[in-house]
């Protein structure tokens, strides 16, 4: 390992420290909790999408050997509060979803029961013997339908299915669309995805009776978020609650929510006072865990002949599902927020509906609202140049706002922190060979072959954020000790599940101490130890969690400068630090290392007057802007004419995050991203049918990328750091995902363009392709005729 | 979705249509039934169990028959719900002879939801259809040795 020096470690690709643990199943997972006397429950779900209950009968599943006790919405739901969401849009109509359904079901998987047991088989067994008299009422499924006058109701009481309208409006947009060019429309549908975490979700509940406390163990990304919300539902203080997040297998959003299933585990260890655990199996959770996406949009954009771009339009279409979890109703916000991208729009007009369905509720995933701006935006300009004749990598070059014009104001009311959208892309296109490329590609289309190439030049809101843009405050909390021994403990309220930070963070307390990594341990994903924190997702715990750190370690060292100038007979001022060590100017033979200085600190005999003994700080960070992080996916794709199978031939990614403090986590980030993007492009959609019963319920009808399917990756980066936070970073989590979709698609569609194939819907399975293809292939074999006929 | 198949059973429609009135015939030859008793006139409860694809699981309904035509024809409906989620369906069967034998016709129009849909519909189709191969086979013995008992 590196020697400890200032500025040693930051800028590193150091290894996780956590990957040892989980490389050789030596970590802990919730599933891995065992607890004395420890129940386990299983969850009953609706096989109806929409259905009144006429009637229940569990008396057979108490009956069965090893059950503890089976409990209905008669029985729970008074004792459990309202599942929360932090949405409060002035029209929004929200159902009040309650732990377990009451006299109605309106999704396919929607609680019903719950039954306790001595195992977790007895407790699945026990769902068999419960009696449920539905009497199906009608349903439906697809948004656009939902609107119609004659649809049936998700919520008969609501007397609609909107749930609430949106909408951003900037400049003038009529006149620009009169003053413009060309119009460039395009209908674009953002299918529903399921997030899939490897680990799906899980937890164990334990009452201590006489202290009258509760600790939950749950796979959740935002345990500090569960001690707030969680005394709204069962009734413990926020004082007396201990949220604990062991290993997380993967959130990608998924687990940014409070889920009934933690609330009924939370009350009944009271009720039965026995801890109890749940764990979700992989069919619940293709049905009772959030999805993505979801959103369709109708799209304009307004151009010049010359590819200025003026105005953009969008009517969007979010559906919702049939309930509102915590941010159900603001992701589609966010594609809002970002439908201005990299450009200097001059007007906007996003109008949002947002929309009740017999469905799983909507939520957060991976990029968040975000990916559909980027996509639908990036669609539109590749569309705009294909249309104007010009060159896609020119039109955009050409509405970039100029470095020099940050921070930048968009259209939609955003304060863009810095950027140099030219550098990143003409860094990707030297990384892609550029002209190599375009050859490469003419060469294919003259032999015949489907090949394209796409761009997308995206920007993402991260580091999220401001305190008073977010529900529940944007800070992060973060806490330094230097214990008596002279190790380093540091605190952060952020909740890594998989992004590294236990080696990051520890690469900038250790830089900024000037204390070997080996000798500090990051604590994260307990709340009896991170008294604060507003955990992670968008792309903001590094940003912000290490800012929070590093305010400690500066109040740390401050304060230890004062107790070395008393040891070494001059004031704080006069003492120098570096690399660890503490002296007066001049004299750094006399040094003073942290060991000293702590033992100093906490045996205390030798503290000058009004010195608090230790050696500890803690830090709240509020930013003031948020970060946005930008660059150029460049991708190479080839069509397999008589499948329709698609071959990525080259993936080119340059994203700019600001300073990296360590590119193996960065590169790892990106990877993933772009995997899920790979996904959603080629693979992915979750389908109900027109019914509401869930079609794609496992692996089997839900296809992920695999690793056959993954390309080798060109991944490079430029640093533009951020103005606001001192180590300038801005986050990496979602950049993948936001900028890879329009890249591949762009690729796909670029092979498509000679067969006058203007647009086709994610994701690009080969049937469609190959049905598009001998469609047009069809058509022009009409329009020429042989000559020889 | 539409389900439609057609088997060849060793006996004369009339013979062919009594038996399939009988319910301990029909409990002998519906896979998985451990239970099928009449409740009513044409009316039944059963109780099966099944396995289509992963989803193994038992299912309790109600069976009826309207439409009665003897020899000809007649409608089975069904309705059977357990652990993996719900079956509705109903199914229009024809007999028409065929030699010495019958030729059955079924046209069903099927429902799943739950557990059945979310894991099992692709597979739904050529489940039923080989859960139907098995019974007709079944039945069209148990038919040909009461056939051979009665001779």
């Amino acid at each position: 390992m590196k020697s400890a020096k200032s500025n040693g470690y930051i800028g590193q690709a150091i290894k996780r420290v956590e990957d040892p643990r989980l490389m050789q199943g030596r970590a802990t997972f919730v599933d891995d909790l065992r607890l004395p006397g420890m129940l386990h429950a299983a969850v009953l779900r609706s096989p109806h999408a929409h259905a009144t209950i006429l009637g229940l009968k569990t008396e057979a599943a108490k009956a069965l050997p090893g059950v503890t006790d089976v409990f209905t919405g008669a029985e729970i739901n008074q004792a459990c509060g309202l599942v929360p969401c932090s949405a409060s849009m002035p029209d929004l109509k929200a159902p009040k979803h309650t732990v377990l359904a009451g006299d109605r079901v309106y999704f396919v998987g929607h609680p019903v029961a719950i039954v306790v047991a001595a195992s977790p088989s007895i407790a699945r067994d026990a769902l068999d013997l419960i009696e449920v008299d539905y009497d199906p009422l009608p349903a439906v499924a697809n948004p656009e339908k939902a609107l119609e006058k004659e649809s049936p109701l998700t919520h008969p009481d609501h007397g609609t299915n909107v749930a609430f309208t949106w909408l951003l409006a900037n400049g003038d947009v009529d006149g620009l669309f009169a003053q413009a060019d060309r119009v460039i429309k395009q209908r674009i549908v953002h299918q529903r995805l399921t997030p899939m975490a490897i680990e799906p979700r899980g937890c164990v509940a334990s009452f201590h009776a006489g202290e009258g406390s509760l600790t939950l163990w749950t796979s959740t990304q935002i345990p500090h978020l569960v001690r707030t919300l969680l005394p709204g539902m069962i009734g413990v203080a926020e004082n007396k609650l201990r949220i604990v997040t062991p290993e997380v297998g993967g959130g990608f959003g998924s687990k940014l929510n409070l889920y009934v299933e933690e609330a009924m585990c939370s009350h009944l260890a009271m009720r039965l006072g026995a801890p109890v655990k749940w764990i979700e199996g992989r069919r619940e959770n293709a049905m009772a865990t959030i999805h993505g996406r979801d959103q369709i949009g109708e799209y304009e954009l307004a151009v010049k002949n010359d590819g200025t771009v003026l105005a953009i339009k969008a009517r969007t279409i979010a559906d919702l599902g049939s309930y509102l979890q915590l941010l159900t109703p603001t992701i589609p916000t966010l594609t809002g927020l970002m439908i201005s991208g990299c450009y200097k729009l001059k007007a906007v007009r996003f109008e949002l509906t947002g929309v009740y369905t017999n469905k799983m509720a909507t939520d957060a995933y991976r990029g968040a609202g975000r990916p559909e701006a980027t996509y639908a935006l990036e669609r539109l300009m590749d569309l705009a140049a294909a249309e104007l004749g010009l060159d896609p990598v020119k039109m955009r070059l050409k509405n970039f706002p100029k470095p020099g014009e940050f921070p930048f104001h968009t259209v939609t009311g955003l304060a863009y922190d810095s950027g140099n959208y030219q550098r990143a892309l003409k860094k990707a296109q030297d990384l892609a060979s550029w002209d190599a490329l375009l050859e490469q590609r003419d060469a294919a289309r003259q032999a015949g072959r489907l090949f394209g190439i796409g761009l997308s030049t995206y920007v993402e809101i991260c580091g999220l954020g401001p305190s008073k843009i977010m529900a529940a405050g944007g800070w992060e909390w973060g806490c330094v000790r230097i214990e008596i021994s002279g190790k380093v403990t540091a605190i952060t309220g952020t909740t890594p599940h998989g992004q590294g930070q236990e080696t990051s963070f520890a690469q900038i307390v250790g830089d900024r101490l000037g204390v070997p990594m080996d000798d500090i341990v990051v604590l994260r994903g307990d709340t009896a130890s991170a008294h604060f924190g507003r955990d992670t997702y968008g792309s903001r715990a590094t940003v912000l969690g290490g800012t929070a750190l590093l305010m400690s370690v500066d109040k740390i060292i401050a304060k230890a400068k004062i107790l070395a100038g008393a040891l070494l007979g001059a004031s704080a001022k006069k003492i120098d630090f570096r690399g660890g060590k503490f002296w007066v100017k001049g004299k750094p033979k006399n040094a003073l290392d942290w060991k000293r200085l702590a033992q100093e600190a906490y045996v205390a005999k030798n503290l000058p007057a009004n010195f608090e003994p230790g050696l500890e700080a803690s830090s709240f960070f509020e930013p003031k802007n948020c970060t946005y992080p930008f660059g150029t996916h460049i991708v190479a794709a080839e069509v397999e004419r008589e499948t329709g199978d698609v071959t990525i031939v080259k993936y080119v990614a340059v994203d700019d995050c600001g300073p990296q403090v360590n590119p193996l986590l960065v590169e790892g980030q990106l990877q993933g991203g772009i995997a899920h993007s790979l996904g959603q492009v080629l693979f992915e959609r979750t389908v109900y049918d027109g019914d509401g019963q869930l079609l794609t319920g496992e692996f089997t009808d839900y296809s992920m990328p695999r690793a056959r399917d993954i390309p080798e990756y060109v991944i490079g980066s430029t640093v533009t750091p951020s103005p606001s936070n001192p180590l300038g970073i801005k986050g990496v989590g979602e950049a993948g995902t936001i900028g890879a979709n329009p890249a591949i698609a762009n690729a796909v569609m670029d092979a498509l363009a000679p067969l006058g194939i203007r647009h086709v819907d994610l994701p690009l399975l080969p049937e469609k392709l190959w049905r598009a293809i001998e469609e047009k292939t069809a058509e022009l074999r009409k329009k020429k005729p042989r000559s020889q006929s | 979705m539409i389900i439609e198949g057609t088997h060849s059973i060793a006996a004369a429609p009339a013979h062919v249509f009594d038996r399939l009135m009988e319910p301990a015939v029909l409990q002998q030859a519906i896979p998985g039934c451990d239970k099928l008793e009449k409740t009513g006139e044409d009316e039944y409860v059963a109780h099966l169990k099944l396995g289509i694809g992963s989803i193994k699981g038992s299912y309790s309904g109600k069976v009826s028959l309207s439409d009665r035509q003897p020899p000809h024809k007649f409608t089975l409906h069904m309705e059977g719900k357990g652990g993996p989620g719900f079956v509705k369906g109903t199914s229009a069967i024809e007999l028409t002879a065929d030699g010495r034998a019958t030729k059955l016709h079924y046209s069903a129009n099927v429902q799943v939801g739950g557990l059945i849909a979310a894991v099992g519909s692709r597979m739904i189709e050529a489940a039923a259809k080989k859960l139907a191969g098995e019974f007709f086979h079944k039945f069209g013995a148990i038919v040909a040795d009461a056939g051979k008992q009665a001779r």
